[in-house]
């Protein structure tokens, strides 16, 4: 057909042949990636996709705001607090991995697009984790950046010089980064990995709405009526009391005697493990879902 | 080099044998893919894009083996799929543009390539607009655009014309001529409707039942499958009779008959015959074969 394009013909509209450069998989999936955290926040989309988005972003911020200004006004920066921060945010933080997740997830295959990507140089395995991807970075976003700032607040409103503060403080930095990393790669693998299988978008925010409430109320029974180490190790199935653990580990804090973590009396990395070994279970789920997609 | 190799190529799903030991060679242009609904086509295109294996025998495109040499293959097409794979709340700029990255374009390549080809396509100011609220044809030249914008050697179109209104289709069968002819970029074209591609394609390959039909040049195919429909004001049997007895294949009532269409010295002996026997001469056609005809497929089809 070349030979129908030679120079000047009358009938070349300006079509441009493409010889440059041409990325592989890793510039296919890192894309993706970017173009799917866009869409977890409803960037470059309806402005009713970024409703929940905002709306979720705006809890998540608010303490962290209520925080820095009390500690201003009041001059105690020992009232912020990281530790206990992701418990006050976690059930929003759950709440957008199950109304993203289907988000950045299910409508590729709702509306065909998938089949699109998957025509392209790109593995169904590396769809998902591209989608892995973009959903941590977009849990990141919203748990790490309110503690950084509450980081930065302490720092430079501490009484004494923000270097003196800073060395006080920067011991904090590992376990902020690791409980934030931890929660969002458990929760987006939970919202992935339920969102993969299902056909609708709406099926699969119920889905990970179910089982962020299913799952601590069936814990909360099992452990009522369970007894010895089925009693104690069921503490690791309950979100909250899971990341409670986890966070204690972190911050090296001492449970209280009385709490259900108290009494499990479980070793503290047990947490750790935990919250490892349900992601890795999660992030399976959703790359032999996309493995099966195409041989 | 060949662009599409099938050596045996079959697919049998679990009720179905979607393509039997298909074997075929074709090279560049544009090719029409036909065959009744549920022939096999999609499942071809399919094998071509790796996205399904075949049950045994092999496929190849440009030399590449769509089964080990899977991602090169796909680097080197682009797709049009049958059913939507449009998301909703993209605009087709964005869209396509982030296609063209997926594809492996740098960033300011895939904007400028977006632009060019949504203008190919005939997508103006709409194209800023949410895909939601797009009419069937819009989206069919956005699902064209977005196959286009990596520059790709082969072009896979799954009933590109599905859905859409009369005009739509020759504005769509258009694009896909000038696409394949202009551009110089290959184009496998699949419709249930034979009368529809043949006049843009140079190539036909026609399967049934997962078994290759024909596979050459149109014109060919054309010669096989085309009639004259020869409609007199009056009947004459003897013009019948005569047209038989100088060996053309004439069947239909006394004042409208369909002739086979040979060659072109049908026309000659059609029109000598008629003044000859003075018959009234109302009307000559031609006229097609349909494709459920051909196959003995009843599937309810029709096209003239």
């Amino acid at each position: 057909m070349a030979d129908t394009r030679a120079a000047g013909t009358i009938y070349d509209l300006g079509y441009q042949r493409y010889d440059g450069i041409r990325f592989g998989r890793g510039h296919a999936v890192w894309k993706l990636l970017q173009y799917s955290y866009r869409c977890a926040f409803g960037l470059g989309r309806s402005p009713r996709a970024r409703l929940a988005p905002v709306v979720v972003c705006a809890v998540a911020f608010l303490p962290a705001a209520g925080q820095i200004a009390v500690a201003r006004l009041t001059g105690r920066t020992e009232l912020i607090n990281y530790g206990m921060y992701l418990q006050f945010t976690a059930f929003f933080v759950a709440l957008f991995s199950a109304a993203q997740a289907p988000e950045i997830i299910v409508q590729d295959r709702q509306y065909g697009v998938l089949s699109l990507y998957l025509s392209r140089p790109l593995r169904g395995t590396d769809y998902a984790w591209a989608k892995l991807g973009a959903m941590v970075l977009a849990m990141l976003t919203i748990t790490l950046t309110p503690q950084l700032m509450l980081f930065i607040a302490k720092v430079f409103l501490a009484p004494e010089s923000p270097w003196t503060a800073f060395k006080a403080e920067y011991g904090k930095l590992l376990p902020i980064l690791g409980g934030t990393l931890g929660t969002s790669v458990y929760m987006a693998s939970i919202g992935l990995a339920i969102s993969s299988v299902s056909s609708r978008r709406s099926f699969a925010q119920a889905g990970v709405i179910a089982f962020f409430l299913l799952m601590p109320a069936a814990t909360t029974l099992f452990h009522g009526i369970a007894t010895g180490d089925a009693k104690r190790y069921s503490v690791l199935a309950h979100p909250v009391w899971l990341l409670t653990g986890f966070m204690n580990w972190l911050f090296d804090i001492e449970a209280k005697r009385r709490s259900v973590i108290g009494r499990a009396d479980l070793a503290p990395s047990a947490y750790l493990w935990a919250v490892l070994a349900i992601s890795a279970f999660f992030v399976t789920v959703l790359l032999v879902r996309y493995r099966r997609s195409e041989p | 080099m060949p662009l599409l190799t099938a050596s045996n190529l079959t697919k049998r799903y679990p009720s179905v044998v979607a393509l039997d030991s298909l074997t075929l060679e074709v090279e560049p242009g544009i090719i029409g893919f036909v065959g009744a609904n549920g022939a096999g086509k999609s499942t071809f295109i399919r094998v071509l894009l790796g996205l399904t294996p075949p049950t045994s025998g092999s496929a190849s495109v440009l030399g590449l083996d769509v089964r080990t040499e899977r991602m090169q293959v796909r680097a080197l097409i682009g797709y049009l799929p049958e059913n939507d794979c449009l998301p909703v709340d993209v605009s087709a700029t964005d869209f396509v543009t982030h296609m063209g990255q997926i594809s492996g374009l740098p960033h300011t390549v895939a904007r400028e390539r977006a632009a060019e080809m949504l203008r190919h396509v005939g997508l103006h100011e709409e194209r800023y607009r949410l895909m939601g609220g797009y009419s069937t044809g819009m989206k069919q030249r956005v699902k064209l655009a977005q196959s286009l914008v990596h520059d790709p050697k082969l072009l896979l179109l799954d009933e590109p014309t599905n859905g859409l209104d009369p005009e739509g289709r020759e504005e769509m069968l258009g694009l896909i001529e000038r696409t394949g002819r202009e551009f110089g970029i290959a184009v496998l074209v699949t419709s249930h409707l034979l009368g529809e591609i043949e006049r843009v394609c140079d190539t036909l390959i026609a399967i049934d039942a997962g078994k290759l039909h024909y596979a050459g040049p149109v014109a060919a195919f054309t010669k096989q499958t085309a009639y004259l429909r020869v409609e007199l004001d009056d009947d004459v049997p003897a013009f019948a009779q005569r047209l038989q007895s100088a060996g053309l294949e004439v069947t239909g009532s006394a004042h409208e008959l369909r002739v086979a269409l040979r060659d072109d010295a049908v026309y000659d002996l059609v029109r000598d015959t008629a003044a000859e026997l003075e018959a009234p001469l109302a009307r000559m056609e031609v006229l097609r074969h349909r494709l459920d005809e051909l196959f003995r497929a009843p599937t309810g089809l029709s096209n003239g």
